[in-house]
């Protein structure tokens, strides 16, 4: 049955329209804090290149093909005639493919080779980042031969190369920071290393990009890129202990925190609590965000992770600490926030 | 025969079992069957019912294993549990019996047979599931089936014990009340009452009568108190103390709380099973350092010397005691109380060997750790 003609015309509108919408849904995750196609650095902006290469290619590849299959239905005789030669299909099918496909993947292989090394006045600053069930322990080097543990936040310098060695503590993750270079695994038993630099700061975000349990969506961490002297304090500041509690309320906090058993798995360098199968905690209050990148980082975000971390993140290692009452739950917040 | 005969036999045969069926209803209908204990069933009646209840006894439970009996500890629990849960109505050896409990139609049996007369999964059936139109009721926490192979366990040894032994080991710290004419007056005269903490926890100086049976002595007000609640709320599960703490009022429990938390921790251990020292060390170091690789934290963090007033000591515990209730976590029977869901999470990452080790050491360092190994072992960690 043929469809009226004003059905039709209907018809193609809304599909149009259909196909606008998908298509401005998928494009709207080429831009902002997480995409491939907004580098904030050389690794990245080369993997932008490859992929805008790639994408223009087949796209020019497609039109050319739908273009000849056109001329093969509806062309005249005399095109079509041509098109069946055997020296059009040796030169279409087997010459063009050789020559594109070897122009592709030697493009391809020169933008994803290593960058330059390294130059000797400017050493490339060293970052440990371990792959654990559903959060991201980070290890910077403290400048004096040492190195101090942070969470879930990668802080870099700019325009200073950045090598993170990428290990994992349990199943394999993939350390991907899309603005700043491409997917790394954490393999068990292994040590990947990536290397990248950002050109200007700012803040964007990363993920793990390889399932690794129920919880896999909600592992992400923030990176942050800061001017050098900046960079510097910022360094200076986290290797050091947490600052003391200063009002009765983050005193009550910090007790809270002891007596309850939190000590066993996190640090909170400057007090007696050394556990060291959680996040360390000495500066959790300044991080941009608490969960690995899935909360804002606040009082009340606290108050809700400590209660409710099993219904934020099921599956996750820490218990759910439903025995605080609220005023011990806000003085234990209170204190945490606080540890900027 | 001819088609018409045939016929009128199958109508004969149908109205014959209507007329049969609708008698029977009129006979109950009638209620001309007498329903009362003082009177005894008819004797076809009372066989009819007696074959139902073995069959139906024998048919459930003929899939189940009953346990090792060989620790004695389960049979003292089972006893002293016995002696207030069980007693009051199925008479223990040597005690009174309650002229109200024989005016019972069935009348609870004397258990001193029971193991004779049933399996050992029998009476685990029975003692979990009670009886229908008997009296009999089911256990109150279902799915401690820890406790009611206990309570078998004490059936099985029955048979063996004589009025004097049972004394001594189901109700040794239980003390009868002098009262002079007056106070029985006013208060009553029972002696026996299942709020006796004392039957299975010991007194002042006395330990309790099995080792799966917590010390209590030195423990916080406040985690006594949140546990009698919990008990009360069935929250946490026991078909032993679920029926003692809803029995306390607010005040009671408050009361009681205070009274263990201030009594002098007993040094009386378990002297059963010595673990080797190898295994004593590997214990200990969990208990101070935890396994951080499986995501254990130390014991101490949360039970050691600086623990929060709700959470317990651990010190002195008997390993036992320790054993079965990490066991309950694992099942997870004791994680709907907020205290329970934290101890759950980390419970199931302890492997048997590891529950072993660590309930060993903790009875093994007495009621109080020197607070110097408490420092050391931090300070390695």
């Amino acid at each position: 049955m043929k469809m009226p003609r004003a059905a039709e015309a209907d018809w193609s509108r809304w599909t149009t329209l259909a196909s606008a919408v998908v298509v401005a849904f998928f494009f709207s995750g080429c831009a902002g804090v997480q995409s491939t196609l907004a580098p904030q650095g050389p690794e990245a902006a080369r993997v932008a290149l490859l992929s805008w290469v790639m994408f223009i290619a087949a796209g020019i590849i497609l039109l050319g093909v739908t273009l000849l299959c056109a001329l093969a239905i509806y062309g005249r005789e005399r095109w079509r005639g041509w098109l069946a030669r055997e020296g059009a299909a040796i030169g279409g099918g087997v010459a063009f493919p050789v020559v594109t496909l070897t122009a592709l993947l030697s493009c391809g292989l020169i933008l994803t080779s290593r960058g330059r090394p390294p130059s000797a006045d400017m050493p490339p600053l060293k970052i440990s980042v371990v792959g654990e069930r559903w959060w991201w322990r980070v290890f910077y080097e403290n400048g004096v031969g040492g190195s101090f543990e942070s969470a879930n936040e990668i802080r870099i310098p700019v325009n200073r190369p950045v090598e993170i060695e990428l290990t994992t503590a349990d199943v394999i993750h993939s350390f991907w920071a899309p603005t700043l270079a491409g997917k790394m695994d954490m393999i068990p038993g292994r040590t990947n290393m990536l290397t990248l630099q950002a050109t200007k700061a700012g803040v964007s975000r990363g993920q793990c990009a390889e399932y690794c349990g129920g919880a896999h969506a909600l592992m992400a961490f923030d990176v942050v890129a800061m001017p050098r002297p900046a960079y510097g304090e910022w360094l200076a500041h986290t290797a050091a202990p947490a600052a003391a509690p200063r009002s009765p309320i983050e005193r009550e906090g910090l007790k809270l925190f002891l007596e309850s058993g939190c000590g066993g798995c996190h640090t909170i360098r400057g007090t007696s609590a050394l556990g060291k199968i959680g996040p360390d905690l000495t500066h959790v209050g300044g991080r941009l965000s608490l969960g690995a990148a899935i909360l804002p980082n606040d009082p009340s975000a606290f108050a809700r992770w400590i209660r409710h971390n099993q219904q934020i993140k099921p599956g996750n290692l820490m218990p759910p600490y439903g025995i605080f009452t609220d005023n011990e739950l806000a003085a234990l917040s209170t204190y945490l926030s606080q540890l900027r | 025969m001819t088609i018409g005969g045939k016929r009128s036999t199958a109508i004969c045969f149908v109205a014959a079992v209507a007329a049969l069926g609708l008698g029977a209803f009129v006979f109950v209908w009638s209620g001309l069957y007498n329903a009362a204990a003082s009177q005894p069933h008819l004797s076809i009646v009372h066989r009819m019912i007696e074959f139902a209840l073995r069959r139906s006894v024998e048919t459930h439970s003929a899939l189940m294993t009953h346990p090792a009996f060989d620790d004695s500890n389960l049979m003292r629990l089972g006893a002293a549990h016995f002696d207030s849960g069980c007693a009051p109505c199925h008479s223990a050896p040597g005690g009174m019996s309650n002229p109200v409990v024989e005016n019972m139609l069935p009348r609870p049996p004397k258990l001193t047979l029971a193991a004779s007369r049933w399996t050992p999964e029998q009476l685990f059936w029975i003692v979990k599931n009670g009886l229908k139109f008997t009296g009999m009721p089911a256990w109150v926490a279902q799915d401690r089936e820890d406790e009611i192979w206990a309570v078998v366990a004490f059936l099985e040894a029955l048979p063996n014990i004589s009025a004097a032994e049972y004394r001594k080991v189901a109700a040794a710290n239980v003390e009868a009340l002098v009262r002079t004419g007056g106070m029985i007056a006013k208060y009553g005269a029972g002696t026996e009452s299942i709020s006796q903490c004392d039957r299975c926890h010991g007194t002042r100086s006395e330990p309790p009568t099995s080792a799966l049976v917590p010390k209590l002595a030195g423990q916080s007000q406040a985690y006594l108190e949140i546990t009698l609640r919990c008990f009360a709320t069935g929250t946490r599960q026991s078909g032993i103390m679920q029926p003692v703490a809803a029995a306390l009022t607010d005040g009671d429990a408050a009361e009681l709380a205070k009274y263990y938390a201030g009594l002098p921790p007993t040094t009386a251990a378990d002297s059963s099973q010595k673990p080797p020292p190898d295994q004593l060390e590997r214990g200990k170091m969990i208990a101070l350092s935890g396994v951080p690789e499986n995501g254990i934290p130390p014991c101490l963090a949360c039970h050691g010397d600086k623990r929060a007033a709700t959470f317990p000591t651990l010190f002195g515990q008997h390993a036992a005691y320790l054993r079965n209730q990490l066991q309950l976590w694992r099942r997870g029977l004791r994680n709907q109380t907020a205290q329970g869901a934290i101890m759950a999470a980390i419970a199931t990452r302890l492997s048997e060997q590891q529950i072993f080790e660590v309930a060993a050491w903790f009875e093994s360092v007495g009621p109080r750790i020197p607070s110097e190994e408490v420092r050391r072992g931090r300070r390695r960690r």
